[in-house]
């Protein structure tokens, strides 16, 4: 197994007991989604009042909550379209209130440069999703690229806990501005793909 | 592995860094994860200009200890 797997396993264990726990006092899947997004905005001011740490650890908890919302639905039957949906919007809101808390940190300390980084990973991280959800109603799948959510989650609660957010900024940025090309040239063609096939 | 293919070897390996499509649980995602990290770790905060860091970071703490002390 990799590593990156065997860490993945190693969080599956407490995360399971929580799922239970959620399964057990009925909880509906939408409104776990709804409080991860809740406690992001704590996480925001974290960041935006420079107290990384703790956004770190604010951070973990809306994240559990974002994780285990689609494993209580299955559990429950209470998955949905709506619920997908729903989950899939309160993602870009926890997104976007994270990268304000820091875009508000830097444009406090008189850091223009860093406020135009964060920015532009702010749209880059948009896009990501826009640009996958928008092929997918072209083509079937358009799973390419790397910095998807979760990476960008994990990367940073890393840049928070270790003081290193400046260096996740320009990986999550790099990385996303290549996953939108990604996903723009594979959408491409792939409907080229399509095209050429329907005129044989 | 003929000349040509070791000669696209480089090229190859940037074009499937760049243009993703393994799936995470692989060991190429793993060696982009420790890729990542080491830029994130290893990097000085202060090359970066990093407004909150603290310290000197693994490359500057190596430096300083190398060729800094008399």
């Amino acid at each position: 197994m990799t590593f990156t797997g065997t860490i993945g396993v190693l969080c599956m264990y407490p995360l399971r007991a929580i799922i239970n726990l959620c399964v057990r006092l009925h909880l509906h899947p939408n409104l776990l989604t709804l409080t991860g997004v809740v406690i992001n905005i704590g996480a925001a001011w974290a960041l935006g009042v420079g107290q990384f740490r703790t956004a770190g650890f604010i951070m973990i908890l809306a994240n559990v909550f974002d994780f285990i919302d689609g494993k209580v639905a299955e559990r429950t039957s209470l998955a949905s379209h709506f619920g997908s949906f729903w989950d899939s919007v309160m993602d870009r809101f926890s997104d976007i209130l994270l990268l304000i808390g820091l875009i508000c940190l830097y444009a406090q300390i008189g850091r223009t440069d860093y406020v135009l980084i964060a920015a532009l990973t702010l749209m880059f991280s948009v896009m990501t999703s826009y640009t996958r959800a928008r092929a997918e109603s072209l083509i079937e799948k358009c799973k390419v690229g790397f910095m998807e959510r979760p990476e960008r989650i994990v990367l940073f609660m890393i840049g928070a806990f270790t003081n290193r957010m400046a260096g996740v900024l320009w990986v999550i940025l790099i990385l996303s501005v290549v996953t939108v090309l990604d996903r723009i040239y594979f959408t491409w063609r792939e409907l080229e793909k399509k095209r050429r096939e329907s005129n044989i | 592995m003929t000349l040509k293919e070791l000669l696209w070897l480089p090229i190859t390996i940037i074009w499937q860094a760049l243009f993703w499509t393994f799936e995470r649980g692989t060991w190429q995602y793993d060696l982009m994860v420790i890729a990542i990290l080491a830029f994130v770790w290893i990097i000085p905060p202060a090359l970066l200009g990093d407004p909150m860091a603290e310290g000197p970071g693994l490359i500057g703490l190596i430096s300083e200890m190398f060729f800094q002390n008399p």
